[in-house]
């Protein structure tokens, strides 16, 4: 029978990092039939096909088995692991996180969230000057300049510029888009330059250059060969009421990698000794920024935490999972809602090949594991709370039911299972 | 029913005027009064004899949880000073100034606190800190959230609406599940944000909103009254940290005539000079303290500085920026839609330093110049002034004054000029020291289960072996009991339970909710939907006040 049409409010949407959290839902007949104020990217994600097919709930070598057997062939792995890591955990719930935190420091385990290629950079560079930010609300009620640097909302985060940056009427910006100064600073035209109010081109390897020579004309440092473009921005910047600086994860890709994001951010902290000015992120897909915030809270780090010494230990060069893996170091994988081999080296998906792993994620039993445990997908079927990239917090609105455990329920059973295996907790290696 | 008796040790529970020795017997979690039959027996006794027993101890006054102590903690990789190591049943951590959430728990148990209240959390950012309150096991926890830059509170003093200003207050509350209210350099963090400059004076226009920060402070005070939560109104002042500052402190007093309130960390916002001669920095604590001790309204927490590496963290995101543009060291700066700021800056505290060595003279006098015991809270406003873990080294500084007289000999000869700290030879009790570490903080609370020994107390019970040695008597409780477990047995953690988040539930007339609704949907960031905390956003670790 199918089910009666109903419609669920305010869910929020986790397909791009905007977490948009004021889409209406409609659901027929197990599916979600309309996903009203998604972007064609959210409604693509709501719409599409959740159920598990015909997907077995758990495989072990890639062959069906029970909830069971593949818990305790995982718990085993585990325990017999002398160099476990945890990796994934980005689109999942802060919940599920703080479960895979305690189990990484039970067994000792290295654990590093997403891909820390994209956001170590920025950690180094806020640890090393911080960072003046701003949630994103401040943005949408005070900010008169919006700089995008080397990223393209409209493209990737496409409800970002009416929610947040550019369209909404604020409190202080009553003009809406008519009040404020938008400018992309890009290496090519985007779709968001097309809109933007200027446009500057700069080279990808200068963008150092570009932003520290923005901060010395910001200082009243003489600079005789900054660019007229340049130059123009600088003043741009320096006579906001409130501005905006919004960037990603390429900054920290590029040619100097950490000390450009530190340029940027020292930038943004320089302008505030005239004016104001906050630096922003536009966020990743899924809940990266509640891995991060749920490891600094249990672990005192956001990213590359190894537990092996019986305490945590932030090791940015040996810890991340592209390290644990190229290095040949781990012996077993937790992957937990995510897929890592996209970001990883051919080095580290070759180990990952060589040595067990333990997937767990709606579409697990697709893929290679040596233990695969399907589960719900976050914010379709299950709910817990995610957090945007400013720090705040929403709570999921699941609207389809599923026979297959949240990833949650796997976790605490494999914990559960974990502490019945004699000898914990294990011995702690020297 | 399980029942645990302590016996035969010094009780000291000052809210109860004990000071004797007998049995403190406690039944699920409770304190009960023993049983008349001498020959009773209970499922565990520990034999105090020759122990100092006292409630557990509250800290009303510190910064452990929600997204200013997370930044802290991601952003300083060099304080990661020391590690609690991971046991059969408890969670390794980080140490150093900002703990991490499972460490700060064992921390405050290991030192025989069994509450700790966070003082300033955004609504914005309240259900991180539920969860984070989850993870920091073995003591209770509350927050006060913060509301003296509020948009809605400002547009409703500025129409004189009373009515909705209260209802919007027990809203929020409720909404955020928060403990009490806070303002935060009321109207001045507004200002500094939309790129005015911090106030000067409480009568300044907060540009935009049409109200001064006199108006939001007694109109919250009014509020919180009104609304007859346990705790008053907690006011952090004006120009903490600046030279001169102490006027602007008298004039905060002053405005809450006939309000009960809370002046948090007092000792900075106590100082002489102005902003032109910041060398000219003095010690106010005489005029200020004889003000409180004249005025039962209110009461205060110290704020002390100890010497050390530490960080500092406030929603006044103008001292954010002050104390990055004093220091030079790294800065995180993030302002927080509808409400507040935060700044988070390290800071190391030197005795060799005349301002640094001052501020610790000026906290020390504060203790010794507040008659009343049970108006004067301890804090170091955790870690702002240096970790809860100094607590002990204070206590020895005020219950000796050898011990408090050697520490001045090692400052600059100026400290003695500008403070009257060494003519001061008052010396704390024992129980005057329950009484500002546990009694005193519970009743400004308004916790009535906390802070004393009587029957219905909380069983939080800390059991210290006496010496001469205060600071070593109270780093190293002999056994810590939280909710009448055996949390900490001579140092060694035991299986710790998981505490409770206290909040409190004022009513409100539910007809305002649309129009909050409203206001909420036009200018924040998220759904109104989307907003309120829900008790089942962490199950099992909730709890309302009886």
């Amino acid at each position: 029978m199918p089910d009666a049409d109903r419609t669920i409010a305010d869910a929020t949407c986790t397909a791009c990092g905007c977490l948009c959290d004021d889409i209406v839902l409609t659901v027929s007949n197990h599916r979600i039939v309309a996903a009203e104020h998604a972007c064609p990217i959210g409604a693509a994600w709501f719409l599409a096909d959740h159920g598990p097919g015909d997907r077995p709930i758990a495989t072990i070598e890639g062959q069906p088995a029970t909830a069971e057997q593949a818990l305790g062939r995982a718990a085993e792995i585990l325990a017999k692991s002398r160099s476990p890591l945890i990796v994934g955990l980005t689109r999942t719930s802060l919940e599920t996180q703080a479960r895979a935190v305690a189990i990484a420091d039970r067994l000792g385990a290295a654990i590093d969230p997403g891909d820390s290629g994209d956001s170590l950079p920025r950690w180094r560079a806020i640890q090393r000057v911080g960072i003046v930010s701003a949630t994103l609300g401040e943005v949408k009620n005070r900010a008169d300049v919006i700089v995008f640097w080397g990223v393209d909302p409209i493209t990737t985060h496409p409800r970002h510029l009416e929610r947040y940056s550019v369209g909404p009427r604020g409190r202080f910006v009553p003009e809406g888009r008519a009040g404020r100064t938008v400018v992309v600073v890009d290496v090519a035209p985007t779709a968001t330059s097309a809109v933007a109010d200027r446009f500057v081109r700069i080279v990808a390897d200068e963008q150092g250059e570009v932003l520290a020579t923005l901060r010395a004309l910001v200082l009243g440092v003489e600079m005789p060969e900054a660019e007229d473009p340049v130059r123009e921005l600088a003043e741009t910047l320096k006579t906001a009421r409130y501005g905006a600086f919004f960037f990603g994860p390429d900054l920290g890709r590029s040619r100097g990698g950490e000390a450009v994001v530190e340029d940027a951010l020292k930038l943004v902290r320089d302008l505030n000794h005239a004016t104001r000015f906050v630096a922003l992120t536009l966020g990743g897909p899924g809940n990266p920024s509640g891995a991060e915030a749920v490891l600094t809270w249990q672990a005192g780090s956001p990213r590359a935490v190894d537990f092996s010494a019986g305490f945590p230990q932030f090791l940015p060069d040996d810890a991340t999972a592209e390290a644990m893996l190229s290095q040949g170091r781990a012996d077993a994988v937790l992957i937990v809602a995510d897929d890592p081999t996209g970001f990883l080296s051919g080095e580290a998906r070759a180990h990952l090949g060589r040595i067990p792993t333990i997937v767990i994620g709606p579409d697990a039993t697709s893929r290679d594991a040596t233990v695969a445990l399907g589960s719900a997908t976050m914010g379709i079927h299950s709910g817990g709370t995610i957090m945007r990239c400013d720090g705040a917090t929403l709570p999921l609105r699941p609207a389809l039911a599923t026979t297959r455990p949240s990833d949650l329920e796997w976790l605490t059973d494999l914990e559960r299972r974990l502490t019945e295996i004699p000898g914990e907790p294990r011995a702690i290696s020297p | 029913m399980t029942t645990l008796r302590i016996k035969g040790g010094r009780v000291i529970d000052p809210a109860n005027a004990i000071d004797a020795e007998r049995d403190v017997w406690i039944e699920d979690g409770r304190v009960i009064a023993g049983p008349s039959d001498p020959a009773a027996r209970a499922d565990r006794t520990i034999d105090a004899s020759g122990y100092v027993v006292m409630p557990g101890g509250v800290d009303m006054h510190c910064h452990i949880a929600g997204s200013k102590v997370n930044a802290a903690r991601a952003f300083r990789p060099e304080d990661k000073t020391g590690h609690i190591a991971r046991t059969g049943h408890s969670r390794s951590g980080t140490t150093g100034s900002v703990p991490t959430t499972f460490a700060t728990g064992y921390k405050y148990a290991g030192l025989g606190y069994t509450t700790a209240v966070d003082a300033a959390i955004a609504p914005f950012g309240a259900r991180h800190a539920h969860h984070e309150f989850r993870d920091t096991p073995a003591i209770d926890k509350a927050f006060l959230v913060l509301m003296g830059n509020n948009h809605y509170v400002m547009d409703r003093i500025r129409e004189g609406d009373r009515d909705r200003l209260r209802q919007y207050v027990a809203w929020l509350l409720n909404a955020t599940g928060a403990y009490g209210v806070k303002a935060v350099n009321p109207g001045g963090v507004e200002r500094w944000k939309e790129g005015h400059g911090n106030v000067s004076s409480l009568d300044q226009m907060v540009e935009g909103f049409g109200v001064t920060p006199r108006q939001i402070l007694t109109e919250l005070a009014r509020a919180a009254d009104d609304l007859a939560i346990p705790h008053p109104i907690h006011v952090h002042g004006p120009n903490l940290g600046l030279p001169g500052n102490f006027a602007s402190t008298l004039e905060t007093l002053a405005a809450l005539d006939g309000h009960r309130a809370h002046l948090a960390h007092i000792q900075f916002h106590s100082y002489g000079g102005s902003l032109d001669k910041p060398g000219k920095i003095d010690s106010q604590v005489p005029i200020l303290a004889d003000y409180i001790n004249t005025h039962r309204n209110l009461t205060v927490d110290v704020g002390q500085v100890v010497f050390g590496d530490t960080t500092s963290m406030t929603a006044d995101g103008a001292v954010g920026q002050f104390l990055h543009s004093v220091t030079g060291r790294k800065w995180i700066s993030q302002d927080i839609e509808q409400e507040t700021g935060c700044g988070v800056v390290p800071i190391t505290y030197e005795n060799t330093n005349l301002v640094h060595a001052l501020q610790w003279a000026i906290g020390l006098e504060w203790y010794l110049r507040v008659d009343d015991p049970w108006r004067i809270a301890m804090s170091t406003d955790h870690p702002n002034g240096g970790s809860f873990l100094a607590y002990p080294q204070i206590i020895s500084y005020l219950m000796s004054r050898n011990h408090r007289d050697e520490a001045l000999k090692a400052l600059p000869d100026r400290v003695r000029a500008r403070s009257g700290l060494a003519d001061l030879s008052r010396e704390y009790s024992l129980s005057e020291i329950a009484i500002i570490t546990r009694a005193g903080p519970a009743r400004m609370l308004g916790m009535t289960s906390k802070g004393h020994l009587g029957p219905g107390a909380d069983g939080d019970v800390t059991i210290y072996a006496p010496s001469n040695d205060f600071q070593r008597m109270f780093s190293l409780p002999r056994f810590v009991i939280k909710s009448g477990h055996v949390v900490i047995d001579d140092g060694e953690l035991r299986s710790p339970p998981d505490g409770t988040t206290l909040s409190v539930s004022p009513s409100y007339d539910e007809s305002i909710v649309p129009d909050i609704a409203e206001w909420f949907d036009e200018n924040a960031s998220i759904r109104f939907a989307n907003f309120a905390w829900q008790e089942g956003d962490a199950p099992s670790h909730f709890g309302s006040l009886p």
